[in-house]
């Protein structure tokens, strides 16, 4: 029976990059180019005036408000590591290095843990916890991403006021996923915040051993906090802002 | 092997059952199945999830194994939304119930397979962003390139999975599309070709295939089983069109009055404005705000002179521009203003294009008084002038710029701007000269007038290749520059100790042509190291025509004022440098060879023989650059560079003919001039914090010349009669430390913050006075403090105080020693007073001192205004504004510097009342805005 499936399968879904039939959980790496769009971000703020988005947008819109950059994503059947990459986009390569940002997101999906360690507001903190489910809602829409036939799921952040929707390759089965998001059935591919605010797409997939990749040290530098203080932080600094009416986004990641 | 599962399947129902009947509904359950395809092939591996019913939350998943069966084990007996996904098949959905049995087997569940022409299209467009949902097919219509113009019939061609025959006619996966709806609407009738055909292409974001249920089955509600092919087109969102504009009309007593405007309209790509102003209220042109809206996507400019150099990498925005028309007012006088312009901006990602043109012009007033010690070696004196002056310059600017990425490796960088002006003036002065002991001596009045034209035009082009190794990259840029001036100056003047008028009349005329070009090749040596080498090469020349002639003797010319120079200059740098960035450490250091060779003739005029031999200067250097920069991990960066700069002498410094425009002052250039050369050196320390926005900023700047361009000045008295001639000269030395920083911190979070900033000046310059050389030393001191204050939403005041100190000493005489103070307070309140009704008002307090001229002014000033909004939207604002109620407004400004010490005084618009009216499109905020800096 096993062959005929297998024609069949091929007969339709020839040139799908995996086969799914020969699912050994992958492991390998994947390359993301983050879109960042400024005019959008600020759009996406309740507290700000109407006036001031829109005068924003007008002089900011267009091709000037975008600017990408590259983060990476390690995977294997139990673990996940992300980072933001070194490597510059070459439309934005004009030779400035700043400081690496602080932003690697461990999680362990054999044990449920995570081990996030992420600068904020000039604070390193370790995000220890166990991982919770994130509210994924899964949509009908299929879609091709990177040559992987990928699903539609969204989640809403309520501290963030954001609406992420992502794709998910129903041919890799691993919840790992970019920036914080897991906890799907596939490996995310996609994600778009707020229609376009910030949107990441894998642009290159390697599957590939990882000998040394996920060593993590024993020990983090940072500050130690559950997921729920983690999150408060993040809270009491939007308040502050909204207060203040000013983007919180300028000292805090937008995702 | 299908059948063994099975049998085992139903026969572990048979025996849950038995235990089922025996319990209540379990809390817990095992939910199991087997997933097949419409031809009971075993589906394996494939996706299965338990999703929440209500809002089909993700609930738990798992993946069948290899045979296709799958279970959930120990999950909640509640009920879910069964899915299951599989590559090349539709997903497949089943609503489950709350079971009464430990295990709720859902049996085999089948998925239908895509259909192959629907797979197909997947597959082969597996780059293009489209998307399946359900049994829909959506296609993003912007990623399949059609030319301008066409329709959407051509649109539909390039979609795979649709054919279009010859007549048009549609079938999307192989079957007829019957329908065509645009914006889910039928279009003109049923025949589906009315929209394809007559639609442009342009107008569609999406185009979608649906299976529809048959025309019958919508009439009766009863669902036949048949369907039918549809499509429905998506038309571009429309919410980014759009108009924007205000308009501001103000009446004033003393017949004051404003009136300004601008009306912008755009789409995605296109941005087309107009703005307008007139006033006599002293505002010369527009504010930041409306400039930005008027210049649009265009307000900041990339700086892309093509002057390639040393460079630190990084990316900068400016906003303005040379020709920008933003109000600038000094504080003197009295103007009228008029201005008026158009500004269209287009942008899609391959191609900027922008156009504008704006007149303006402003027509000044002004009397003046100034009191002036110049100090000599053993004497000094004082001059007393009264002015009253008038100027008229209106000007005509054009500009353009066009950016064209040609493909992913080149750029092309376009820029031209054309500017036409006129300008037109009286100045009458009257001169008191008085001696040491400040009696009278000789007094000297003025009458100019003066008449002139300009031109200028600027256009230069950049080109940027990017090499297919990652890094390297060429740019290459050519610029070509061409001004005129022409002007007409009447110079009258009359001394009280010589009989009758002297009168002169100037005929004025400078052309100047200048070409350039440069390069700049940047390679990156590894990840981290880069390197860069340029090369500039410009050549300018320089042609001025200046015939004085004497209008009461017929208009003969004086040969001893008349003078007719052409000046070529030749510049070519060459340099390189090496630059390291990493994690935060950015360093270069570079080295340029550098020469100028000045060339120049002069006579009485054009075509006459040259009065001097003429001039041939080469100037060479070597000029390094050094630059770090480096960026802790707490938000504290540090940066800091030296460079060596030579700048070589104006060509006004180096004409040897006397310019002399009153017969109590002349100026004559220096033809052995040498370029001015300096070692700058600055140091640099940023610190924010981000979870409060404290931040802080420190600087400090170091100059020292080996070699300063000064005027030595000498004074002759000729009996009573002082005159000064002034003339460039080299002097070695001279230093310039300045260092300042800046702060700002909240006290209360969101309710108190306080700013505090500095600066500290010294100045030693060297001065030439009467042949002699010395050193004159000012020192300056600033300190300036603030605080804003939000105790709620509708109130925020702002205090604010100013101390500043300037010492200055000159080693020709101790006893001369100046201290200059200015110490000025500020405080200010926006109150929503009641919903739609604001108060703003400020207060100013200054003081100027001077004690060795035992001078001291207080002037307060103090503006307050009431407005409210009307409308819908509150579109309408309504404003009452007092400005300096306490009449009391006038310029002052003290200056100690080289051999001499001043002040002028100068009224201006003192108070007067305005009421105003403005419409705004968009509506105005009904709140204060605490935050006006962004």
């Amino acid at each position: 029976m096993k062959p005929l499936v297998f024609v069949f399968a091929f007969l339709f879904a020839e040139t799908c990059a995996q086969a799914q039939e020969n699912l050994t959980p992958p492991e390998g790496k994947i390359r993301y180019v983050v879109t960042h769009n400024w005019t959008k971000q600020l759009a996406s703020l309740d507290y700000i005036s109407k006036q001031r988005k829109e005068r924003n947008a007008y002089m900011w819109g267009g091709s000037r408000s975008e600017w990408k950059s590259y983060t990476t994503l390690f995977f294997t059947p139990s673990e996940s590591k992300y980072e933001v990459s070194e490597e510059k986009v070459e439309d934005e390569e004009m030779g400035y290095a700043g400081r690496k940002e602080m932003y690697t997101i461990r999680r362990n999906f054999a044990a449920g843990t995570m081990r996030d360690q992420i600068d904020v507001l000039g604070q390193t903190y370790v995000v220890e916890d166990s991982i919770r489910p994130q509210g994924w809602k899964i949509m009908n829409d299929l879609k091709e991403v990177a040559g992987h036939l990928c699903m539609n799921a969204y989640r809403e952040d309520t501290i963030k006021k954001q609406r992420i929707t992502v794709w998910f390759a129903l041919d890799i089965p691993n919840s790992a996923g970019p920036e914080r998001l897991c906890g799907l059935p596939g490996l995310i591919l996609e994600v778009d915040v707020n229609e376009g605010a910030v949107t990441l797409m894998a642009d290159k997939i390697e599957f590939r051993d990882l000998p040394t990749e996920m060593t993590t040290p024993k020990k983090l530098k940072g500050k130690k906090i559950t997921e729920t203080g983690y999150q408060s932080v993040i809270r009491d600094h939007i308040t502050e802002k909204q207060k203040n009416e000013e983007p919180w986004f300028w000292g805090l990641r937008y995702l | 092997m299908n059948f063994m599962t099975r049998s085992i399947q139903i026969l572990s129902l048979l025996l849950c059952i038995n235990q089922v009947t025996m319990a209540q509904a379990p809390s817990r359950i095992t939910i199991k199945g087997t997933t097949k395809d419409t031809l009971g092939n075993e589906l394996a591996y494939a996706t299965v999830m338990l999703l929440n019913p209500k809002d089909t939350t993700l609930e738990n998943f798992t993946r069948s194994d290899e045979k296709g069966s799958f279970s959930f084990k120990n999950v909640k007996n509640t009920a879910y939304l069964l899915k299951i996904s599989y590559i090349g098949y539709l997903p497949f959905q089943q609503h489950i119930s709350v079971s009464d049995k430990d295990i709720n087997d859902l049996g085999t569940l089948r998925n239908k397979p895509i259909s192959n022409e629907l797979m197909e299209v997947v597959i082969k467009t597996a780059k293009a962003p489209l998307r399946i949902r359900g049994d829909t097919i959506e296609y993003d219509a912007s990623t399949f390139k059609v030319p301008p113009g066409s329709t959407v019939e051509d649109l539909l061609r390039r979609l795979p999975g649709i054919e279009l025959d010859a007549e048009g006619n549609i079938k999307a996966q192989g079957k007829d599309v019957n329908k065509v709806y645009v914006d889910g609407k039928s279009f003109f009738g049923d025949d589906p070709k009315a929209a394809t055909k007559n639609l442009g292409a342009e107008t569609i974001s999406k185009v979608q295939v649906y299976n529809e249920k048959s025309e019958q089955s919508k009439l009766t509600g009863v669902d036949d089983g048949k369907k039918e092919k549809a499509m429905n087109l998506e038309l571009k969102a429309e919410y980014k069109k759009g108009s924007f504009g205000k308009m501001t009309a103000a009446i004033g007593n003393e017949s004051r009055w404003a009136g300004r405007g601008n009306y912008n309209k755009f789409n995605e790509k296109e941005q087309l404005s107009f703005i307008g102003y007139g006033n006599n209220i002293n505002q010369t042109g527009v504010n930041w705000e409306d400039y930005g809206e008027f210049k649009g996507q265009n307000t900041f400019g990339s700086q892309d002179n093509g002057d390639f150099g040393f460079s630190q990498g990084g990316r900068y925005y400016m906003m303005g521009g040379d020709d920008a028309p933003i109000s600038w007012f000094d504080g003197r006088g009295f103007t009228k203003n008029y201005g008026a312009g158009t500004n269209y901006n287009f942008d899609n990602k391959k191609t900027k294009f922008n156009v504008s043109y704006f007149y303006n012009q402003t027509a000044l007033t002004v009397d003046q008084f100034d009191n002036r010690q110049t100090f000599l070696r053993d004497t000094s004196f004082f001059n007393t002038d009264t002015t009253s002056k008038t100027d008229f310059r209106g000007t005509h600017n054009i500009s353009t710029r066009l950016e064209q990425n040609i493909d992913s490796s080149n750029i092309l960088i376009f820029k031209a701007s054309g500017r036409l002006g006129n300008n037109n003036g009286r100045n009458k002065q009257i001169q008191v000269f008085s001696d040491e002991n400040n009696t009278p001596v000789n007094n000297l009045n003025l009458d100019n007038t003066n008449d002139g034209d300009s031109w200028r035009i600027a256009a230069s082009t950049i080109f940027r290749h990017k090499f297919k190794k990652k890094g390297r990259s060429l740019a290459i840029s050519g610029g070509y520059n061409s001004s005129q001036t022409a002007a007409l100056d009447a110079l009258s003047s009359s001394n009280s100790l010589l009989f009758g008028a002297v009168k002169q009349a100037n005929n004025g005329n400078n052309e100047t042509q200048q070409l350039k070009s440069s390069v700049l090749f940047t390679e990156a040596i590894s990840q981290r190291w880069f390197w860069e080498t340029f090369y500039n090469i410009n050549k300018t020349s320089n042609n001025v025509n200046r015939q004085v002639s004497n209008p009461e003797n017929t208009g003969l010319r004086i040969d001893s004022l008349s003078v007719f120079y052409q000046n070529n200059t030749r510049y070519n740098r060459i340099g390189s440098s090496i630059r390291y960035a990493h994690e935060g450490l950015n360093a270069s250091v570079g080295l340029a060879a550098q020469q100028i060779h000045l060339y120049g003739e002069y006579s009485r005029d054009r075509d006459e023989p040259l009065l001097v031999d003429p001039i041939s200067r080469s100037y060479n250097n070597f000029v390094p650059n050094v630059r770090l920069g480096y960026e802790f991990s707490n938000h504290l960066e540090i940066s800091g560079s030296y460079e060596y700069g030579v700048s070589e002498p104006q060509l006004q410094q180096l004409q040897p003919i006397p310019e002399v425009n009153n017969p109590a002052f002349r100026y004559i250039g220096n033809p052995n001039l040498a370029p001015e050369t300096n070692h700058s050196m600055n140091v640099n320390l940023n610190y924010w914090n981000p979870a409060n926005f404290a931040n802080m900023s420190v600087w400090s700047e170091y100059n020292m010349y080996d070699s300063k361009i000064v005027e030595s000045q000498t004074t002759e008295f000729t009996g009573k009669l002082v005159r000064v001639t002034a003339q460039p000269q080299n002097v070695a030395g001279g230093t310039r430390f300045s260092t300042g920083m800046w702060s700002s911190f909240p006290i209360i979070k969101t309710k108190l913050s306080m700013n505090l900033s500095g600066n500290i000046n010294f100045d030693q310059s060297p001065v030439f006075i009467d042949a002699s050389e010395a050193v004159t030393t000012s020192n300056g001191y600033n300190l300036r403090t603030g605080f804003s204050m939000t105790p709620n939403k509708k109130v925020i005041v702002g205090l604010n105080g100013n101390v500043e100190f300037n010492h200055t000493e000159y080693d020709i005489n101790q006893d001369l020693t100046q201290n200059i103070e200015t110490h000025s307070a500020d405080a200010s309140i926006k109150w929503q007073f009641a919903d739609k009704m604001f108060f703003e008002s400020n207060f100013n307090y200054a003081l100027y001192r001077n004690d060795r001229f035992s001078f001291t002014r207080n002037i307060s000033l103090w503006n307050a205004s009431v407005r409210r909004l009307f409308g819908k939207n509150n579109r309408i604002e309504v404003r009452l504004a007092a400005f300096d109620l306490l009449n009391q407004r006038v310029n002052i400004t003290q200056r100690a510097s080289l051999n001499y010490v001043t002040r002028s005084v100068a009224p201006t618009l003192a108070r007067y009342f305005m009421l105003s009216v403005s419409y705004n499109v968009r509506g105005y905020e009904n709140k204060i805005k605490k935050n006006d800096w962004w």
